[in-house]
C-alpha cells in the first residue's frame, strides 16, 4: 500500500479523534490569524483630491485575509440554528400542519407555523406575501412552519417530521393561461393582473402609415436567480427589556424594518437592524425573508437564533428574474429612421407582487431603448402564476426588453442593408431629446458610447449585409 | 466550422426609483484632526458604495479617501436610508453625504475666516488644507481649524442633510412626465465563435462603453462592468431556472443550473465616457444594474452575425442555436431545389 504523507496522516487522526457532536455545534468562524498592525495604505487612499482616484476598498483588506464577518461566521452564546419547512407543492389550501412529532424531538427547542406569525403579510407594494404561508400555498417554494434547535442537522432533520396535510388547488404556470378572464383568482381578491401600464406618445397610426416598412418581431426571456455568494442569513436577539436586534443580509436596512416591526407587531424603537458586509445582493435582498422567523423563534425560545438559506431555498425561496413575453412593431423610412413603436409586455410576476412594480415600470418606459421615437404606445402587464416569486434583480427588465429592441433594430439594419452603428446613430437620443415619458434628458451620451465601443472593437463600417 | 460573428446593443437606465420617493439621508462629523466620519444608512454589498461616499465625502472636505471612515448600514445609529437599489447609491446618497459635508464644512470656515481676515464665502479647501480663494499661501491646517471649532468656538464640526431625486408623477393615461432624476447610457460590442456543427457558442471579446457621469472610483466602476457582463453572459447563454408540470423546481442547484465561471468569461474592455451630470455629486450619476442590460443583446446579435440566426427566446442554448442552423440550412437546400 502507498505510504500516505505525514500531514494527511496527522489530518485524518485529528478528524478522528474529535467528538463529532462538539464538531456539529462549534460555532463556524474563521480562524483567527495575527494582523499585521502596520497597515500598508495604498497611495490612491492617500491622495487629494479624492474623486477619481483609484482607491481601493477598505473591506478588500478583511476579504483577504478572510476576516470578513458574513452572518455565517457569527455565533451568539446559546444560539440555535432554524430550518423552514417547505411546501414543495405549487398551489395548495393547507387543512393541518402537525408539529408534535417535531417538537418532541431531542434537540428541538421551538417551533412555529403561519398561525405564529401576528401580522402574516408584507411587501413594497401590495401585500401579499405572507412570512409563513397560513391557509394558501402560492408557489412551491412558501414556508409553512420553521423549527430552532440546538443544531442545523437536527432542525434539517425535525422539519422532515412536520406533517402538513394539503388540498391541492391546480396550478396555473403560464403567464398567458392567467391573463385571460376565465382563469379563476389565482391570488383573490386581487386580480389576476395585478399590475398594468402604459406609455403613449404621439400617433402610432400614423406613423405606421407613414412608414416604409414595418418589422414585428416577439422575444421571450426566461428566470433567472441572483445566485449571491452569501445566501440570505439572518440572527435574532432579544435584550431583557423587550428589544430585539437583527443581523441580516438585507441591503434595505430602512424598509426591512418597517417590514419586521409590522409582521411582529412590535414598534420600530425597539428594532435594531444590523446589516453585515453582504456577499452579494444583485437585487435579490431588498425585502425580508428569514427575519420575522428567527425573531419569533428567538422569543419563543428565549435565545438567539440564525438561519441560513440553502442553495436550493435560494432559489426557489427568494425572488428571481421576471420572464417576460415581448412584441414589439417597428416602422421606419427607407434610411431606417424610426418612425413609430408600438410594444407590448407581459411580465411573469410569480406567486407575489413584490417588486413588480416597479419592473413594470421600468420595462414600459425602458422598451422604446435609447432611440428617439414620436410615435410610441407602449403597454405592460404583470400576472399571477403559482411559480416562484420573482422581484428586483439588477436591471429591473431592462435587460430583457434590450435584447428585444437590439434584436430587432439589427433585423431592421440587415434588411435596409444598412450599418448596426449607423442605424443606432441615426436613432439615438441626444442631449434634450424627450424620451417615451416626453422628459427632456441631459447630459445624453448614447451616441459617444457608440463611438467609443465602436473604435475601441475596430468595428469598420462594412457591418451591413445583404 | 467555427463562426465568427460581432454585434451591438446599446441601451439607457434610469438612476432612482420611478417617480416614487426614495431619500437617502447622511451625517458628516468632522473629527479634531481633520478627518472625518461619515454615517449612512446603506449597506456594502460587495459593489463598493462605501469607498465611493467615502470619497465624495473626502473631495468636499479637501482630504483624502483614507482620512473619511463610514458608519454603515444600522438603524441604531445610521440616518434613514433607502438602500442598495436602483443603481443609486452613488446619485442620492452620494449627494446626502455631499450635501452633509459641506454643512460640516462652512463650520470650518466660519471658524476659519476671522483668522484669516476673509469673509467665510472666500474659503475653499484644498489638500487638507482651508485657503483663501485665489491666495493658496494663506491657509490653515483642516485639522487645526477643526480643533479649535471644538475647543476654542465650542462649534463641533457636524453637518447632516438629506436628498430625494426630483421627478414628476406620470399621468394614469398616458404615462406621460419625469419618472427620474438621470439616467445613464451604455454600449457593449461582442465577438463570438459559433460552432455550426453543435451550436456552441464561446463569447471572446465584449468592448463595452459606459456612461456613469463622473466616475468618482474608475477602478470600482470597472468593477462593476465586469461583473454585469458576467450575469449578462449567464442570461444570453445559460442560466434557466426549469419547473416541471406541477410547479416545482427541476435545477435549483449549481450542478444543474448552469452559470459563467472565470473559465467562461470572455476578454472584456472596459471604457467609461466623458460625462458630467451637474445635478450628480462632482458629476456622478450611477453604474450598478446598467451593466448588465446590453450585454446578452449584443451576444445575441454577434451570434446572429456568425450563423444568420436570430434566437428569439433566451437563453440561447446550443440546442436552440443548433435547431436554428437547421433549419436554415434546409430553408436554403428548398430554395435550391426550388431554383
Amino acid at each position: 500500500m502507498e505510504k500516505k504523507p505525514a500531514a494527511v496522516v496527522e489530518r485524518e487522526a485529528r478528524v478522528e479523534t474529535r467528538d463529532v457532536v462538539e464538531m456539529l455545534r462549534a460555532p463556524a468562524a474563521a480562524p483567527l490569524v495575527p494582523l499585521p498592525l502596520e497597515v500598508l495604505v495604498p497611495e490612491a487612499r492617500q491622495q487629494t483630491p479624492a474623486v477619481r482616484q483609484r482607491a481601493t476598498r477598505p473591506d478588500c483588506r478583511l476579504h483577504g485575509l478572510g476576516q470578513t464577518k458574513y452572518i455565517d461566521d457569527m455565533y451568539l452564546p446559546g444560539m440555535l440554528y432554524a430550518k423552514i419547512k417547505r411546501a414543495g407543492i405549487a398551489s395548495a389550501r393547507i387543512l393541518s400542519v402537525d408539529t408534535k412529532e417535531a417538537e418532541a424531538m431531542p434537540g428541538v427547542v421551538a417551533v412555529i407555523t403561519g398561525r405564529d406569525v401576528p401580522v402574516n403579510s408584507f411587501g413594497p407594494s401590495l401585500k401579499d406575501q405572507p412570512v409563513l404561508a397560513d391557509e394558501r400555498v402560492f408557489h412551491a417554494g412558501d414556508g409553512v412552519a420553521a423549527v430552532a434547535a440546538v443544531t442545523e442537522q437536527i432542525a434539517a432533520e425535525a422539519i422532515e417530521k412536520i406533517k402538513v396535510e394539503y388540498e391541492p388547488i391546480r396550478p396555473v404556470l403560464d403567464p398567458f393561461e392567467s391573463l385571460k378572464l376565465e382563469t379563476p383568482g389565482l391570488h383573490a381578491p386581487n386580480p389576476n393582473i395585478y399590475g398594468h401600464k402604459v406609455i403613449k406618445k404621439g400617433d402610432v397610426a400614423k406613423g405606421f402609415a407613414e412608414s416604409y416598412r414595418i418589422f414585428e418581431g416577439s422575444y421571450r426571456t426566461q428566470m433567472v436567480e441572483h445566485v449571491p455568494l452569501e445566501p440570505h442569513a439572518s440572527i435574532a436577539t432579544w435584550d431583557p427589556n423587550g428589544r430585539l436586534t437583527i443581523y441580516s443580509t438585507l441591503g434595505r436596512i430602512t424598509l426591512g424594518r418597517a417590514d419586521i416591526s409590522r409582521t411582529l407587531g412590535v414598534p420600530m424603537s425597539r428594532i435594531r437592524i444590523i446589516a453585515t458586509i453582504v456577499g452579494g445582493n444583485f437585487g435579490g435582498k431588498n425585502e425580508i425573508t428569514t427575519e420575522p422567523v428567527v425573531a419569533l423563534l428567538a422569543k419563543k425560545s428565549g435565545r438567539p437564533v440564525k438561519c441560513t438559506f440553502t442553495r436550493p431555498e435560494e432559489f426557489a425561496s427568494s425572488t428571481t428574474r421576471h420572464p417576460l413575453v415581448m412584441d414589439y412593431k417597428t416602422g421606419v423610412s427607407r434610411e431606417g429612421r424610426i418612425l413609430a413603436r408600438q410594444i407590448r409586455l407581459v411580465l411573469d410576476g410569480g406567486a407575489y407582487c413584490s417588486w413588480s412594480e416597479t419592473t413594470l415600470g421600468k420595462a414600459c418606459i425602458l422598451s422604446a431603448g435609447p432611440y428617439q421615437i414620436d410615435n410610441l404606445y407602449a403597454e405592460a402587464f404583470v400576472v399571477y402564476t403559482n411559480k416562484t416569486m420573482t422581484g428586483a434583480m439588477r436591471g429591473f427588465g431592462a435587460p430583457q426588453v434590450c435584447f428585444a429592441y437590439e434584436s430587432q433594430m439589427d433585423d431592421i439594419a440587415t434588411a435596409l442593408n444598412i450599418d448596426p452603428l449607423e442605424i443606432r446613430m441615426l436613432n439615438a437620443l441626444k442631449e434634450g431629446s424627450l424620451s417615451p415619458t416626453s422628459q427632456k434628458l441631459h447630459s445624453v451620451v448614447v451616441r459617444e458610447t457608440l463611438l467609443q465601443a465602436a473604435q475601441r472593437f475596430g468595428w469598420n463600417g462594412n457591418g451591413a449585409r445583404s | 466550422m467555427k463562426r465568427r460573428g460581432r454585434g451591438i446593443a446599446c441601451m439607457w437606465y434610469p438612476i432612482g426609483f420611478t417617480v416614487a420617493a426614495n431619500p437617502s439621508a447622511a451625517v458628516v462629523k468632522i473629527n479634531e484632526d481633520g478627518t472625518a466620519t461619515l454615517l449612512t444608512g446603506t449597506v456594502e454589498t460587495g459593489q463598493g458604495s462605501l469607498t465611493i461616499l467615502a470619497q465624495i465625502v473626502a473631495e468636499e472636505l479637501g482630504i483624502a479617501t483614507d482620512d473619511v471612515h463610514v458608519v454603515s448600514a444600522d438603524t441604531d445609529t445610521t440616518p434613514m436610508d433607502t438602500g442598495a437599489i436602483a443603481s443609486r447609491t452613488t446619485y442620492v446618497t452620494g449627494n446626502a453625504a455631499r450635501l452633509a459635508a459641506e454643512k460640516a464644512k462652512g463650520i470650518l470656515f466660519e471658524v476659519a475666516a476671522p483668522l484669516l481676515q476673509v469673509k467665510a464665502d472666500q474659503l475653499e479647501v484644498c489638500d487638507r488644507k482651508i485657503q483663501v480663494k485665489g491666495f493658496p499661501q494663506r491657509h490653515i491646517d483642516i485639522g487645526d481649524v477643526a480643533d479649535r471649532a471644538r475647543g476654542v468656538n465650542g462649534q463641533p464640526p457636524i453637518g447632516s442633510a438629506t436628498f430625494n431625486p426630483a421627478t414628476v408623477a406620470l399621468d394614469p393615461e398616458t404615462g406621460q412626465g419625469k419618472p427620474f432624476a438621470t439616467y445613464v447610457y451604455a454600449t457593449q460590442i461582442a465577438e463570438v465563435d459559433v460552432d455550426d456543427e453543435t451550436g456552441e457558442v464561446e463569447v471572446l471579446r465584449i468592448v463595452a462603453s459606459h456612461d456613469c457621469g463622473t466616475p468618482i472610483n474608475p477602478m470600482l466602476v470597472e468593477g462593476q462592468v465586469e461583473g454585469g457582463i458576467s450575469m449578462g453572459v449567464g442570461f444570453a447563454l445559460e442560466e434557466e431556472i426549469l419547473f416541471d408540470a406541477s410547479g416545482r423546481q427541476v435545477n435549483s442547484n449549481l450542478t444543474n443550473y448552469i452559470m459563467p465561471t472565470s473559465l467562461d468569461m470572455p476578454e472584456v474592455v472596459v471604457e467609461i465616457v466623458d460625462s458630467y451630470d451637474p445635478t450628480g455629486p462632482f458629476g456622478a450619476k450611477g453604474v450598478g444594474e446598467p451593466t448588465c442590460v446590453s450585454t446578452a443583446a449584443a451576444i445575441l446579435n454577434a451570434i446572429h452575425d456568425a450563423v444568420g440566426v436570430r434566437v428569439t427566446s433566451l437563453p440561447a442554448t446550443a440546442e436552440k442555436v443548433y435547431a436554428g442552423i437547421k433549419a436554415k440550412r434546409a430553408q436554403e437546400a428548398k430554395q435550391i431545389t426550388a431554383g
